[in-house]
């Protein structure tokens, strides 16, 4: 059994971002691929945008809307209760994709995308509420592979003659993986370790709990005179950078090679 | 991150590069955007998706709205580089068979 993550926004348009936000972050912390978040994403993006521009019309401006997430047995269980009137999405009738330009109708997607994207969609009206339920299981292949357990477990890390130490992630940094690099991260810093350069020529995903840990990393350094010192980041992951403001934050190089001749002339 | 989107007018086309989130907050702002260009008597157009990270249905629809307009006009909206995701949102709609998709943006610019 999962925890259960919950939020609760108002029924306006611009709150669907902040659920947006919610349901990556919950179905990155129940290890979903990143094709999965994706799929989370936009089937609770259509449902509340559904929720918000037909059922409620806008008169209940501000009526509480609440979102759930939870992992159960390789599922991934997303629900959406609002108060609104009664409203099945289920019931309206889908747009056909084979439809010529033509004949087609800009919108009515949301719905047809829920079902695409998802798994299992179920409605119900219990107690003056909407309940939709979303459900999406997670690739074999991630059920299959199993988390980083053993937390002793950590990523190579090469000490140079100054004293700093470059550490070399690889795959993914998600929330299954990224304690592994802060393992390795805190165990130099711990050791005295303070400069520290992170090649990530090997990293193909970034999750948030990665960025976290960088993060709380730098700081860390940066509280003891050290440093963190990124290089060989993908540009998909330098843009994620640049989305959160990390690229201000932390020293990034396009190699190591770069990194550690920049930080050489500086000393 | 919000949408931004950065025109450029070009010989044989217009270039809308289209980055960050397009959603239903702000989906009607796409629309906008490339219809103000439409009634300037441009109706042909190119959308470079590189810098999208996300787009709903209520972007779609706006694009969906903006072709028919343009191929009224015996112009085109043609796609360049969408994300692996957002290539299979259209897909799911079924807009791949009504949208021109190129890979990269010189090539959907040259296909005009």
């Amino acid at each position: 059994m999962g925890e259960v993550s919950r939020l609760v926004v108002s029924a306006r348009l611009e709150n669907v971002r902040q659920a947006c936000d919610f349901i990556v972050e919950a179905a990155e912390a129940a290890a979903l691929d990143e094709r999965a978040v994706y799929h989370c994403q936009m089937a609770v993006d259509e449902a509340l945008t559904n929720v918000i521009e037909h059922g409620y019309t806008y008169q209940s401006n501000g009526s509480p809307i609440e979102i759930t997430a939870e992992m159960n047995a390789g599922v991934f269980v997303i629900t959406i209760i609002d108060e609104g009137p009664a409203f099945n999405p289920l019931e309206h009738e889908a747009p056909d994709p084979a439809a010529p330009l033509d004949t087609r109708e800009p919108g009515g997607w949301g719905i047809y995308f829920i079902r695409k994207l998802m798994d299992d969609v179920q409605y119900t009206r219990t107690a003056n509420r909407n309940f939709l339920t979303l459900t999406k299981h997670v690739p074999r292949s991630d059920v299959s592979g199993a988390p980083v357990e053993e937390t002793d477990a950590l990523f190579p890390v090469r000490q140079l003659d100054s004293g700093a130490v470059i550490v070399s992630p690889s795959g993914r940094l998600d929330s299954n993986t990224s304690p592994m690099l802060e393992n390795t991260l805190t165990m130099q810093l711990e050791q005295g370790h303070t400069w520290l350069f992170v090649d990530m020529i090997d990293v193909e995903y970034i999750a948030s709990s990665g960025l976290k840990v960088l993060v709380s990393i730098w700081r860390r350094a940066q509280e003891r005179d050290g440093n963190v010192i990124l290089s060989g980041l993908q540009p998909r992951i330098v843009e994620i950078f640049e989305m959160v403001g990390f690229d201000m934050l932390l020293d990034i190089f396009p190699d190591i090679d770069s990194a550690l001749a920049a930080q050489a002339k500086k000393t | 991150m919000t949408m931004e989107i950065n025109i450029s007018e070009l010989k044989r086309a217009h270039l809308f590069e289209l980055a960050g989130r397009v959603d239903s907050t702000n989906a009607s702002e796409l629309g906008e955007t490339l219809n103000r260009v439409v009634e300037n008597g441009r109706t042909n157009l190119v959308l470079d998706l590189y810098g999208v990270e996300y787009m709903s249905s209520a972007g779609l629809r706006e694009m969906v709205r903006v072709l028919k307009r343009v191929k009224k006009s015996g112009g085109d909206l043609r796609i360049a580089n969408p994300s692996e995701r957002v290539k299979e949102v259209l897909e799911l709609a079924g807009l791949d068979t009504i949208f021109n998709i190129y890979p990269t943006q010189v090539e959907a610019v040259g296909s005009f």
